[in-house]
C-alpha cells in the first residue's frame, strides 16, 4: 500500500506538485490520471524516492519512507518515465542484472526469469541484444526488470505509451495479474482509455493537485456528465476557472 | 554493510564494454602505438649508428689523389666509390650524403709538401648523415696529422713540436642522446594508457547511462549511491591497469629485442624495473577513472564526455613534453602530485636509479585520496536531481 500525503515540489519559481495526497491500497489499480504536465511524473518521482519532496511524507506498506529511498526501493518496482536499455545486453541479461541487484537469490532468479519472459511474452527475444528493440520490446523488457524482485507495490508512468496493439495487451495482462496477486498497482496516465479499462480507482490531478478522486462510475456522477472523457475535461477545467 | 552490488555493476560495465568496439580499439591501440613508435625510432637510430661504421666515400678526382685514396680504404668499413659528376648539386638534392672532392693539383702539392686541397660537400640539415659525415670529416684529419707527423720526422722534427694540444675527446655520442630523448617519452606513453584504456568505461557508464535514459531505472534498484559509482569505477580501473600493464610489458619485449648495445645507452627494462614501474604506475590507473567517472557525471551525452577526456589526455602529455625543454625532473615535491610523480619516479626507474621508497609510498598514499575524492564527488553528483533527470 501506498500513501502519499501533501506532497510539495517546486523547481525555481514553478510549483510542479502543490499537496498532492493519494492513497492506493493492496488488490487494487488507482490511476493517476491528469493532462501533460499536471504533476504525474514528479508525484511518482518523489514516491519512488529519486526526488526529494519540499514538504509531505510518504508511506510504503504502513512504513515511514520520506528521505530513505533505499528502504523504499525494495518494495517497489517501477517503469519509470525514462526506461533506457543498455543495446549490447540481452533482454535475459537486463533482467538479471536487476535482479542481482534487488538481491534476489541465484536459483529463484532463473525461476522467475522465466515467468516473467512468459507473461510478457519475451522468450523470443530472449537472447537478442537490445540494440534493434521496437518501443515495444524495450518497454516489455523494462517492465521485467521492473518486476523481477516480486514488488508488493508497482509504478507504473505511461506504460502503454506510444505501444502497439500487442505490446499494450501484454502489459494490461500484466497489470491484471498483478492486481489478481493482490498487489497494489499505480498507473498513471494521460489516456482516459487505458485508465478507464484498467483502473479501479481514478486520482484526477490537474496543475499539481488532486482534482477529484473515486471510480470512473463517481467521477462520472461528481461532474454530471455521461462520459469519464466528459467529466475529466469538466474536472480539468472546473479547477482551471477557480484558480 | 553489505558491499555485494559492487561487483555485480563492476561485472556488468565489464561485460557490456567487452563487446563494445568503440572500447576495446583505444585499449589495443594505446598499448601498441606507443611501444611500436618507440621501438621504431631506437630502431631507426641505432641503425644510423650501424651505417656510420660502414661508409662509402664518393670521390671526385679519385686519380690526383692515390695516396689518400689508398689510405682510406685500408681503414676498416670504408670503400671508395666514383663520385657524382655535379657534388654540389647531388648532395643538395639528396642524391649523395656527402661527397668528397680532389683538385687536379693534389699529387703536386702533395708532393712539395703543400696543403693539398680536398672539399667535402655535405649537409648539417640532414640528421641521418650527421654521423657518416662526422666520420669521414675526422678520417680526412686523421689522415692529415698522420701525414704531417711523417714529414716532420723525416726533417728531423719531433712531431710533438708541431702538437700544441693533446686533445683528449670525449664524446658523448649524438646517438645516445637522441636514445636517452626516446627513453624519456616511454613514462608518457605508460601515463596515457592509464588514461586513455578505461576512459570508455568510465564515460560510456556515466555520461552514456544519462544519454541512454537507463540511469534512472538503475538508480530505482535498492543501491547505495556510493555502491554504483565504485562498481563503475573498478571496471574501468581494472581496464585502466590492464591497458597500462599490457603497454609495459610490450615496450619491455621491445626493448630486449633491440640491439640497444649498438646505441651505447644504459637504460634497462628487466623483471625488476618492470614490477616496480607496476607499483609506481598503479596508483595512477586508479586515480584516472575516477577523475574521468567524476567529470563525465557532467556530460550529458557520450560525445560530450569525450570532448572533456580528450582535453585530459591532452593535459597528461604536457609534463611529457614540458621535461624535453626544462630537464628539471624528479624533485622531491613532486612526489605526491599525481602525474608529475609517477613521471619523475618512472624516469628515475627506467634511468636505472632505485626509487625512494618514500616518494612511492606518498605518491600512492597520494593518488589514492584523490581517487576516493572525485569517487565521493561523483556520488554526490549522482545523487542530484539535476543529474539523475536532467536531459
Amino acid at each position: 500500500m501506498i500513501q502519499a500525503s501533501d506532497l510539495h515540489k517546486s523547481f525555481g519559481p514553478v510549483h510542479a506538485v502543490n499537496g498532492v495526497s493519494f492513497t492506493a491500497p493492496d488488490g487494487v489499480v488507482t490511476g493517476l490520471l491528469g493532462p501533460n504536465g499536471a504533476g504525474k511524473t514528479t508525484s511518482l518521482r518523489m514516491v519512488y524516492g529519486l526526488m526529494k519532496p519540499d514538504s509531505g511524507t510518504i508511506r510504503i506498506d504502513n512504513r515511514d519512507v520520506t528521505g530513505d529511498p533505499v528502504a523504499a526501493q525494495k518494495h517497489l518496482g517501477v517503469l519509470s518515465d525514462m526506461s533506457g536499455l543498455y543495446p549490447r545486453l540481452t533482454s535475459r541479461e537486463h533482467i538479471r542484472y536487476f535482479g542481482q541487484l534487488q538481491g534476489v537469490p541465484a536459483a529463484e532468479l532463473e525461476k522467475r526469469m522465466e515467468q516473467l519472459m512468459e507473461i510478457l511474452d519475451l522468450k523470443s527475444i530472449a537472447d537478442r541484444r537490445a540494440g534493434g528493440f521496437s518501443h515495444g520490446e524495450r518497454t516489455k523488457v523494462a517492465l521485467a526488470r521492473a518486476l523481477v524482485h516480486n514488488p508488493q507495490n508497482i509504478l507504473l508512468d505511461e506504460p502503454t505509451n506510444g505501444l502497439d496493439v500487442m505490446s499494450t495487451r501484454a502489459v494490461r495482462e500484466v497489470i491484471r495479474h498483478l492486481k489478481a496477486e493482490n498487489r497494489c498497482v499505480v498507473f498513471s496516465s494521460h489516456v482516459m482509455q487505458e485508465v478507464s479499462a484498467l483502473c479501479d480507482r481514478i486520482v484526477v490531478i490537474a496543475r499539481g493537485q488532486v482534482v477529484a478522486e473515486g471510480t470512473a462510475d463517481e467521477l462520472i456522477a461528481l461532474a454530471g456528465k455521461s462520459t469519464l472523457e466528459d467529466a475529466f475535461v469538466a474536472l480539468v477545467g472546473l479547477q482551471g476557472e477557480a484558480a | 554493510m553489505n558491499f555485494s552490488a559492487i561487483p555485480i555493476i563492476a561485472r556488468k560495465e565489464l561485460m557490456d564494454s567487452s563487446r563494445d568496439r568503440r572500447a576495446l580499439y583505444p585499449l589495443v591501440m594505446s598499448s601498441l602505438f606507443g611501444p611500436l613508435l618507440i621501438g621504431f625510432m631506437l630502431n631507426q637510430i641505432a641503425g644510423q649508428e650501424r651505417g656510420a661504421h660502414e661508409i662509402k666515400v664518393a670521390m671526385v678526382g679519385r686519380e690526383y689523389a692515390p695516396i689518400l685514396v689508398n689510405w682510406l680504404q685500408q681503414q676498416p668499413g670504408v670503400e671508395v666509390i666514383a663520385g657524382p659528376a655535379d657534388a654540389e648539386a647531388a648532395v643538395k638534392d639528396r642524391t649523395a650524403e656527402f661527397v668528397v672532392v680532389v683538385d687536379k693539383d693534389f699529387a703536386e702539392k702533395f708532393r712539395d709538401s703543400r696543403p693539398a686541397p680536398v672539399h667535402l660537400y655535405s649537409d648539417s640539415t640532414r640528421l641521418n648523415a650527421r654521423s657518416k659525415i662526422r666520420r669521414i670529416r675526422s678520417l680526412l684529419n686523421r689522415f692529415n696529422s698522420e701525414i704531417g707527423a711523417m714529414r716532420l720526422i723525416a726533417r728531423g722534427v719531433s712531431p710533438s713540436v708541431a702538437t700544441s694540444l693533446k686533445l683528449d675527446e670525449v664524446e658523448v655520442s649524438n646517438a645516445q642522446q637522441r636514445a636517452a630523448t626516446v627513453f624519456n617519452i616511454i613514462p608518457m606513453f605508460l601515463i596515457l594508457a592509464a588514461f586513455s584504456a578505461g576512459m570508455q568505461i568510465a564515460t560510456d557508464s556515466t555520461a552514456g547511462e544519462r544519454e541512454r535514459g537507463s540511469l534512472e531505472p538503475l538508480l530505482l534498484n535498492p543501491v547505495p549511491r556510493w555502491q554504483v559509482v565504485t562498481g563503475k569505477w573498478m571496471a574501468a580501473a581494472l581496464a585502466s591497469m590492464v591497458g597500462m600493464m599490457a603497454t609495459l610489458l610490450i615496450t619491455a619485449y621491445m626493448l630486449s629485442r633491440l640491439p640497444l648495445e649498438d646505441l651505447g645507452v644504459r637504460y634497462h627494462l628487466g623483471q625488476t624495473e618492470i614490477l616496480l614501474m607496476i607499483l609506481t604506475l598503479a596508483p595512477l590507473a586508479l586515480v584516472a577513472p575516477a577523475l574521468q567517472i567524476y567529470l563525465a557525471c557532467f556530460a550529458k551525452s557520450f560525445k560530450e564526455a569525450q570532448s572533456y577526456m580528450a582535453f585530459l589526455v591532452l593535459a597528461v602529455t604536457i609534463p611529457g613534453v614540458l621535461s624535453t625543454f626544462y630537464p628539471v625532473m624528479n624533485q622531491p615535491w613532486m612526489h605526491p602530485i599525481p602525474i608529475l610523480g609517477q613521471y619523475a619516479t618512472a624516469s628515475d626507474i627506467l634511468g636505472g636509479k632505485m626509487p625512494s621508497a618514500l616518494g612511492m609510498a606518498l605518491a600512492a598514499v597520494a593518488a589514492l585520496a584523490l581517487a576516493g575524492l572525485f569517487l565521493a564527488l561523483a556520488t554526490k553528483l549522482l545523487s542530484a536531481e539535476k543529474i539523475i533527470f536532467g536531459r
